[in-house]
C-alpha cells in the first residue's frame, strides 16, 4: 500500500487554522480511539512546511508559528513521542525549541511525589497507588521491571539544559498532582497548566498561537466524582479557564454509550458517573466550535475499514461568522501508523 | 373552516411572535428557551440581540458557558465562581449607570445556559430557583422601575442530577411552571422529515442523541443544506397570556444570513405556511381536471349524447303498471337486427 500523507486531505480543513477561543472536541469510544486524531491536530500545528505536504494545507501555516501545549490524562509521555516520530515530529526536539510542551497528568496524579521528585527511580512504596503505569506502551526493555514503574524516557536523546527541564526526565515539562478535594484541587491543577502554557507564551511573538490539547479530562471526573465535591460543571468550568489562556482548545472525551445514554433512559438509575459524565460531554457539545465523532463501523469490522469519522458543527459555533462544512468519512489506521480517509464508496 | 383558521392565526400569532422577540409592552417577563444538540439557541439569542439592538434595549448576558462577549451585547457577566446571589448583585450593578442617565430603557438579560448552575456542587441547599430569576425581573429597590425581560436557555438534554429532596420538584418543572413563554426549538430539516414520516404512516425518525446510537451526539444537521431551502429553525411557541389562555404556534425563523441585521420587517413566518412543510395543493386539483390521454375516443360525440338521453330504461316502464305481482316480466322488444332462435330462448 503506498503511503499516505501524514494529514489527509480531507481532515486538513478540521484540523489546522482553528480560530480565536474555539474549542473543539473529539469524542471516541472504546473501539474507536483518538490518539490518531490528536496526533494529527499536533501535526497540523507543528511541521514545519515543507514543498511536500500535501497540497492545501501548505501556504496556510507559514505565517503564523503555532506552539503546542499537549495535556494528557490517559497516555504516557512515551507513547505520544513514539507515535509522534511515526509522522515524523520529534516531540523532543520540538520541546527543546519551545515548540512544544508535554504535561504528565497520568504518571502522578493522585501519587503523593516524593522530596526528591526529580529523581527517576522511586520508591516501591508507591507501586500501589499507580498500578495504572505499569503498562507504558513499548516501555523500553532495559529498565528494571517493577522497580521503576514510570516511563522515564531514557532513549530520549539530545541536548537538554533550558527553561522547560527542571524535571529529571526529559520532554515532560510537568507532572499533575491531584491533592485535596473540591475546587482547590482543580484550581492547583489549573495554575500547574497555566504555568507551562504562560512560559511556553514567553517566547512568543505577535501573531504566534497557542494550541492546547488535553487528552480524557474525563479521567479526572470519573477518578474524583461528585464524592469528592467534582461535577460537570466543576469540570467545566475549570476547562473554560484553561481555555482562556489558549488561542485553541482541543478536547478529547469518552462517549461510549453507558457513560451517554444510562444517564438519559435508566430513569433516575443511574450511577453519579453516568449522569455526571453526561453532563459534562453534552454540555462541552453544546459550547464547542465543532465535534469530531468517532465511532466504529455500524455494520461491523472490517479489514480495511478502522471506524468512521463524523464531523458536526458544535453549539457554540458562530454560524454568521464562518461556515463549517459537516461530513462523514470512513478511516483506516494502517500498519506504518498512516492514516486514510475517505468518503463511503471510495477507496 | 381550516383557511379561516389559518389567516386568523397569521394575523394574530405573528403578531404574538413578533411583540415577544422584540421585547414589546413586556410581554413576557420569562421565557424558556428549550434547545438541544440538534438545534441550539445561538441562531435565536442572536436574533433577540439583533432586535434589541434596533429598539435600542439594554442587554445583558449572563455566561455560563460563553467566552466571549458576542457583538451587540452591552454588558457581560461572567459567572464563573461566583455564588447566584454574586451574579444578581452584579447584575442590577451593570445596569445602574444605563438606569440613572436613561430610566425609560428597557432591558434584556439572556442566559446562555442555566444548567451549569442546575447541576453546580457548590450551590448551597438554600438556592431558590424561582427567587434568583424573579430578582432580576423584579429588583429589590422598589424606587427604581425596570422594564426587563429574562430569556433562559435550557439544554434538554444535559441530563438532571438527581434531586437534593425526593418531595421538591425538579428544575424543569419548576422553569416551565414559572415561565411566561416557553420556546421549544427544532430543526427544520428534522421537522420535515419526521412530517414525511408521519404522513406515510411510519414512525417518525429521531437525530442524534436520540438515536441512542454507540458514538454519536449528534446527528448530522445540513442533510439538506445543498439545496438551500430547508434552513431556519422551527420554533415552537407556548404563551400564557395574561388571562390564563394559552396560545400554542409553529413558527419559522430563517436563518440569519437571508436579512440584513437593519432589516426592520417581520421575517417569522407560520410553519404552516411554509411551502415546503406544508406544499401547495393546487397542482393536485389541475392534474384532476386534464383527461388521460389514450388511443381509445372516450368522449361522445353530440349525436351520441341525445341519443342515450333518449332511452327509456326498463324501470321507467315498471312504474306505469298497477300493483305488484306483475313483477318478472321481461319488457324486451325485438329489434329488425336480433336474431330470434327458439332454442335458446325456450325455459
Amino acid at each position: 500500500m503506498p503511503s499516505q500523507p501524514p494529514l489527509p486531505p480531507l481532515l486538513a480543513p478540521y484540523v489546522s487554522n482553528l480560530p480565536d477561543s474555539s474549542l473543539t472536541l473529539v469524542s471516541s469510544i472504546l473501539g474507536a480511539t483518538s490518539n490518531w486524531l490528536v496526533l494529527r491536530f499536533l501535526h497540523a500545528a507543528l511541521s514545519s512546511p515543507s514543498p511536500n505536504v500535501a497540497f492545501g494545507s501548505d501556504e496556510l501555516q507559514n505565517g503564523t508559528k503555532k506552539k503546542v501545549v499537549l495535556v494528557s490524562f490517559m497516555r504516557s509521555y512515551e507513547f505520544w513521542r513514539t507515535e509522534a516520530k511515526r509522522l515524523g515530529l520529534d516531540l523532543a526536539r520540538l520541546a527543546d525549541k519551545q515548540q512544544f510542551a508535554f504535561i504528565d497528568g497520568l504518571s502522578e496524579l493522585f501519587y503523593a511525589p516524593q522530596p526528591t521528585a526529580t529523581s527517576p527511580s522511586i520508591s516501591p512504596a508507591g507501586l500501589g497507588s499507580s498500578p495504572r503505569t505499569t503498562l507504558p506502551m513499548r516501555s523500553p526493555p532495559g529498565v528494571v521491571p517493577g522497580r521503576s514503574p514510570q516511563p522515564a524516557g531514557p532513549t530520549v536523546t539530545g541536548v537538554r539544559g533550558n527553561a522547560t527541564s527542571k524535571q529529571a526526565e526529559p520532554g515532560i515539562a510537568k507532572k499533575l498532582h491531584f491533592s485535596g478535594r473540591g475546587l482547590a484541587s482543580l484550581d492547583a491543577l489549573e495554575k500547574d497548566i497555566s504555568s507551562v502554557i504562560e512560559q511556553q507564551k514567553s517566547s512568543m511573538e505577535d501573531g504566534d498561537e497557542l494550541l492546547l490539547i488535553i487528552d480524557q479530562p474525563d479521567l479526572l471526573l470519573a477518578a474524583t466524582g461528585p464524592s469528592m465535591g467534582i461535577g460537570a460543571t466543576e469540570m467545566s468550568e475549570w476547562i473554560t479557564a484553561l481555555q482562556q489562556h489558549a488561542h485553541a482548545t482541543v478536547l478529547t472525551l469518552a462517549t461510549d454509550a453507558p457513560l451517554i445514554h444510562n444517564a438519559s433512559t435508566s430513569g433516575g438509575l443511574a450511577t453519579p458517573i453516568e449522569t455526571e459524565h453526561a453532563a459534562l460531554v453534552i454540555g462541552l457539545a453544546h459550547r464547542a466550535r465543532s465535534v469530531m465523532q468517532l465511532r466504529t463501523l455500524d455494520t461491523g469490522a472490517a479489514k480495511d475499514v478502522s471506524g468512521v469519522l463524523r464531523i458536526s458543527r458544535g453549539g457554540g459555533l458562530n454560524v454568521s461568522e464562518e461556515s463549517l462544512e459537516e461530513r462523514e468519512a470512513l478511516y483506516f489506521i494502517q500498519r506504518d501508523g498512516g492514516v486514510k480517509l475517505f468518503g463511503r464508496g471510495e477507496s | 373552516m381550516a383557511p379561516i383558521n389559518l389567516s386568523h392565526r397569521r394575523t394574530h400569532n405573528l403578531l404574538l411572535i413578533s411583540k415577544l422577540l422584540s421585547l414589546r409592552d413586556t410581554a413576557s417577563p420569562l421565557t424558556l428557551v428549550l434547545d438541544s444538540l440538534e438545534q441550539p439557541a445561538t441562531p435565536l439569542l442572536k436574533e433577540y440581540i439583533r432586535r434589541a439592538k434596533l429598539s435600542k434595549v439594554h442587554v445583558t448576558l449572563i455566561a455560563f458557558e460563553t467566552l466571549k462577549q458576542p457583538d451587540g451585547v452591552d454588558a457581560f457577566v461572567s459567572t464563573r465562581r461566583k455564588s447566584p446571589a454574586d451574579i444578581v448583585k452584579e447584575v442590577s450593578a451593570v445596569y445602574q449607570p444605563v438606569a440613572a442617565s436613561n430610566p425609560s430603557r428597557r432591558r434584556l438579560i439572556l442566559i446562555d445556559s442555566i444548567n451549569p448552575l442546575l447541576n453546580s456542587k457548590r450551590v448551597d441547599t438554600g438556592f431558590h430557583l424561582p427567587s434568583f430569576l424573579g430578582s432580576f425581573i423584579a429588583p429589590t429597590l422598589p424606587s427604581a422601575k425596570v422594564d426587563a425581560s429574562l430569556v433562559v436557555t435550557y439544554h434538554q438534554d444535559i441530563p438532571e442530577l438527581p434531586q437534593q429532596s425526593p418531595y421538591s420538584p425538579t428544575p424543569i418543572s419548576e422553569l416551565t411552571y414559572l415561565a411566561t413563554s416557553i420556546i421549544t426549538l427544532h430543526s427544520f430539516s428534522h421537522v420535515l422529515a419526521q412530517k414525511a414520516a408521519r404522513d406515510r404512516s411510519l414512525a417518525p425518525p429521531v437525530f442524534g442523541l436520540e438515536e441512542e446510537q454507540e458514538g454519536v451526539l449528534l446527528g448530522r444537521l445540513d442533510r439538506l443544506v445543498g439545496t438551500g431551502k430547508a434552513e431556519g429553525i422551527v420554533i415552537e411557541l407556548e404563551h400564557r397570556r395574561k388571562s390564563g389562555r394559552g396560545v400554542l404556534e409553529w413558527y419559522l425563523l430563517p436563518p440569519a444570513s437571508r436579512y440584513s441585521p437593519q432589516h426592520l420587517k417581520e421575517i417569522v413566518t407560520l410553519l404552516d405556511d411554509n411551502v415546503l412543510y406544508n406544499p401547495p395543493m393546487e397542482r393536485d386539483l389541475v392534474a384532476g381536471d386534464e383527461e388521460p390521454t389514450s388511443t381509445f375516443e372516450l368522449g361522445l360525440t353530440d349525436r351520441q349524447r341525445r341519443e342515450r338521453e333518449g332511452v327509456v330504461l326498463p324501470y321507467f316502464d315498471a312504474q306505469h303498471n298497477d300493483g305488484p305481482g306483475e313483477g318478472g316480466r321481461i319488457l324486451y322488444d325485438m329489434g329488425e337486427e336480433d336474431d330470434f332462435d327458439e332454442e335458446e330462448d325456450e325455459i
